[in-house]
């Protein structure tokens, strides 16, 4: 059970990676409006989803 | 010198705030106020941003009334506003919103826009800290569970401490991060000498953290070697949850009211004096402009319809979702919408002078008032406080008899599991939420008591003229003013009516639906911008319906009939129309329902007697009085108050105004004077006389919900604090309690927006 030395403090870690990615796409704006973009799919005229991919 | 040069700097580090006081910009979130012994006094709405409770609304109400020059501060902590009154010689609206950041929070001027970035801002802050909070909750509680489940010397002591470590790294950020708003809260309040929610919260979570500290780096030291990592970030998630969804109503309340508000329009297109059209802006609009209103655009202004024929919703101001049919010279309320075809129109009434306008201002005001039931809340707050402090200390020192090494965890249940939040919460969520109720069924309240005084009313007076009765359909009255020797009466009838069937202006639709018109095949007929119908006979003479030339009357001594359409020929009068009144469609209807609901309704005119018995007979009433002068009904309201009944006044004209001011409660006609509606309690925007029903009935809902919600919030905390005195309540369980009880207030409030 050595190996629970190492991991203890890995998954600590990680768990404060986790946090920072999270704030990233929390501030970039991706959970502003959650009903939105599921709904863009039923409009007929609006553009595509993602920009850079085009039609 | 030093002085200035700061000064100089702070405005050029904010050029934004700066602009504020621009005439044009302060238009958008201030109203001036009628001038008294000559000063100009200013109305500004701002929101505020920060606020995480009731008490933080004294603070900044404090703040402000220190800036020189401000008449009166009042912050609503549910809207998230302030509206302030400020003496235009002595300080600028810039300086306000220095007050309010020097206090510790942010303050922008209320309109839609900035309103929208701010909410989107304390959002996305709100998710963050929960997620932090929530998140670390979990891994740390993962990392607490081996010390749970593990028999006495199965944990090696050393992984323990590992484990421990962990738990504290993980906490670390929730309480740095994550608990922070209870922390500053707590200061604020403490720095200006007063106890706030905040202060018991982040006392339990500082003792807690720091003792289970202690037992994770000395274990078996002072602290003992019990954590409670798991406990401390575990309730401070369930407040900061319960925090976000009161913050999600709270945004929504707000997005109701903007909705309202962001339906004006923001460009306009004005008619040049050579034909040509051009775009303004909103703001520039003057009175007399001529503006051209596409089918489908909102009106931009209050004006008079010059050209052309529509319909035009106005469902926001009425509450009435039926499209209103508009002629020519039809009064054209701002906001509402043109549906069918491209009108011209004349601006009467611009920016804060427009009926909408008004009554968006009259919806702020109501929700920024606290009313006595509330200030009565406030009071209690501080020594709830102070006890649950002193509670939580004579805990510990009891336990630390007893047994120290539970004494800390008792106090700091203590300290998490009271909610004064609940108690403070149960009257003015019920109150706004009900409010917001009544405005969307077209009952504006201007003072939020008036929901305890409809519930609790038993004598309703109703004044006849204008309230129960309207003109403008039933019988048409003819005043012949002609030699009555060429014209029958029934030949002028015919006419009248036969040339009014061309005009959809509410009074040609009377005068036409009144009887069948004659055959008289009308040529060019045009309707004038606020004249009336202009038309020629078969044999070429010219024939008017509305109204007559002033100059025409005078010279026929004419002036002193009122009538509300002349019948001319040639310019000459021949016979003037005047509408007798009817009942509302709604009155008896709702006079009834009242009744039966066991208020005593009574009938206050100025109108002859006769007439006031016979409304009266139509609606079964047996209380009714004609003749009286404003003074008598005034008289009659206070003879009736003397009594000991709790009075109700619904009323529409000037004359009313004094009579609605000394009614417990009193309720306007939206079409009514001014000075009615600026008395008043609240204004009945679609003049039905049923929302009167329909909002006693709210009324009388909002105040059963007010009792639930204190009784709940008092049995809890009766319920709670033994428990946790008596050590049965570990911190976690008391940070759920404390959030659910808030959150079973604000939901159960909640019921009466629907």
């Amino acid at each position: 059970m050595d190996i629970l030395y190492l991991l203890i403090p890995l998954s600590t870690v990680l768990v404060l990676g986790i946090i920072g990615v999270f704030g990233w796409a929390l501030h970039g704006g991706q959970f502003d409006d959650l009903e939105q973009h599921g709904a863009q799919i039923l409009q007929a005229d609006a553009g595509s989803v993602d920009p850079c991919q085009g039609p | 010198m030093a002085a200035s040069a700061q000064a100089i700097d702070r405005i050029a580090a904010a050029p934004a705030m700066a602009l504020l006081d621009d005439a044009a910009e302060l238009a958008r979130f201030t109203r001036w106020l009628p001038a008294r012994d000559g000063q100009r006094t200013g109305e500004s709405s701002l929101r505020i941003g920060g606020m995480h409770c009731a008490a933080c609304a004294g603070l900044i109400e404090a703040a402000l009334r220190r800036v020189d020059g401000v008449v009166d501060a009042r912050v609503s902590a549910a809207a998230q506003s302030a509206t302030v009154q400020w003496d235009a010689t002595r300080t600028r609206p810039s300086a306000l919103v220095r007050a309010i950041e020097q206090a510790g929070y942010s303050a922008l001027p209320d309109t839609a826009a900035g309103a929208r970035a701010l909410r989107l801002k304390e959002s996305r802050a709100a998710v963050w800290r929960l997620f932090v909070a929530a998140f670390c909750a979990m891994q740390v509680m993962m990392l607490a569970t081996p010390s749970y489940i593990s028999g006495p010397g199965e944990l090696a002591p050393d992984l323990k401490q590992l484990l421990d470590w962990g738990s504290w790294l993980l906490a670390l950020p929730v309480l740095l991060f994550a608990a922070a708003p209870f922390f500053t809260g707590a200061w604020r309040s403490l720095r200006v000498g007063r106890i706030g929610m905040d202060v018991p919260v982040a006392l339990g979570i500082g003792v807690a953290f720091l003792a289970s500290s202690g037992a994770a780096f000395a274990p078996g030291g002072l602290f003992g070697t019990e954590v409670y990592f798991d406990s401390l970030t575990m309730f401070v998630s369930f407040l900061l949850g319960g925090r976000y969804l009161e913050m999600r109503a709270r945004h929504r309340a707000a997005v109701a009211l903007e909705d309202s508000v962001g339906r004006l329009p923001e460009t306009a297109w004005r008619e040049c004096a050579d034909g040509s059209v051009e775009a303004v802006s909103v703001l520039r609009l003057q009175r007399g402009d001529t503006v051209r209103v596409a089918a489908g655009q909102a009106f931009a202004a209050d004006g008079v319809l010059l050209r052309g024929a529509t319909r035009v919703d106005e469902s926001l101001l009425s509450g009435e979702s039926v499209p209103v049919d508009k002629g020519v010279g039809a009064a054209l309320a701002a906001g509402s919408m043109n549906l069918d075809a491209p009108v011209v129109m004349r601006v009467e009434r611009v920016g804060a002078d427009t009926r909408f306008e008004a009554i968006v201002a009259l919806m702020r005001e109501a929700r920024t008032q606290r009313p006595a039931m509330l200030r009565s809340a406030d009071r209690w707050a501080a020594p709830f406080l102070w006890s649950v402090l002193l509670l939580a200390a004579g805990a510990a020192a009891v336990w630390s008899v007893i047994d120290p090494s539970r004494a800390v965890w008792v106090a700091v249940s203590v300290l998490i599991v009271t909610c004064p939040c609940a108690l403070s919460l149960a009257v003015p969520s019920a109150l706004l939420s009900a409010a917001a109720a009544m405005a969307r069924r077209g009952v504006l309240l201007r003072r939020l008591e008036a929901i305890d005084g409809l519930a609790r009313m038993d004598t309703l007076f109703i004044d006849k003229t204008g309230t129960l009765t309207q003109k403008e359909s039933g019988g048409v009255q003819m005043i012949r003013v002609d030699d009555g020797a060429h014209w029958s009466e029934a030949t002028l009838r015919g006419r009248a009516a036969s040339l009014a069937a061309w005009s959809t202006h509410p009074v040609a639709r009377a005068l036409a639906a009144d009887r069948a018109g004659d055959a008289t095949a009308w040529r060019d007929v045009r309707e004038l911008p606020g004249q009336g119908l202009e038309a020629r006979d078969p044999d070429g003479t010219r024939w008017q319906l509305g109204r007559c030339a002033a100059a025409t009357l005078d010279e026929r001594g004419l002036s002193s009939i009122a009538v509300d359409a002349w019948l001319s020929r040639d310019g000459q009068p021949l016979a003037g129309f005047r509408f007798a009144e009817s009942l509302r469609a709604d009155a008896a209807a709702a006079v009834a329902a009242l009744q039966r609901d066991g208020v005593r309704v009574a009938l206050l005119s100025g109108d002859t007697p006769a007439r006031v018995e016979r409304i009266g007979r139509l609606l079964g009433l047996t209380d009714c009085r004609g003749g009286l002068a404003p003074d008598a009904k005034l008289a009659a309201v206070r003879a009736a108050q003397a009594r000991g009944e709790r009075v109700a006044m619904i009323g529409d004209g000037i004359n009313d105004a004094p009579v609605l001011a000394q009614a417990d409660t009193s309720l306007a006609m939206g079409e009514g004077a001014q000075i009615a509606r600026a008395q008043a309690d609240g204004v009945l925007v679609s003049n039905a006389l049923h929302d009167v029903v329909r909002a006693r009935a709210l009324a009388r809902r909002s105040l059963r919900v007010m009792r639930q919600n204190l009784v709940w919030a008092a049995a809890y905390n009766a319920a709670c604090v033994p428990l946790a005195l008596l050590g049965w309540l570990p911190p976690w369980a008391a940070g759920l309690g404390m959030a659910t009880s808030s959150l079973v207030v604000v939901l159960n409030s909640l019921r009466l927006a629907r």
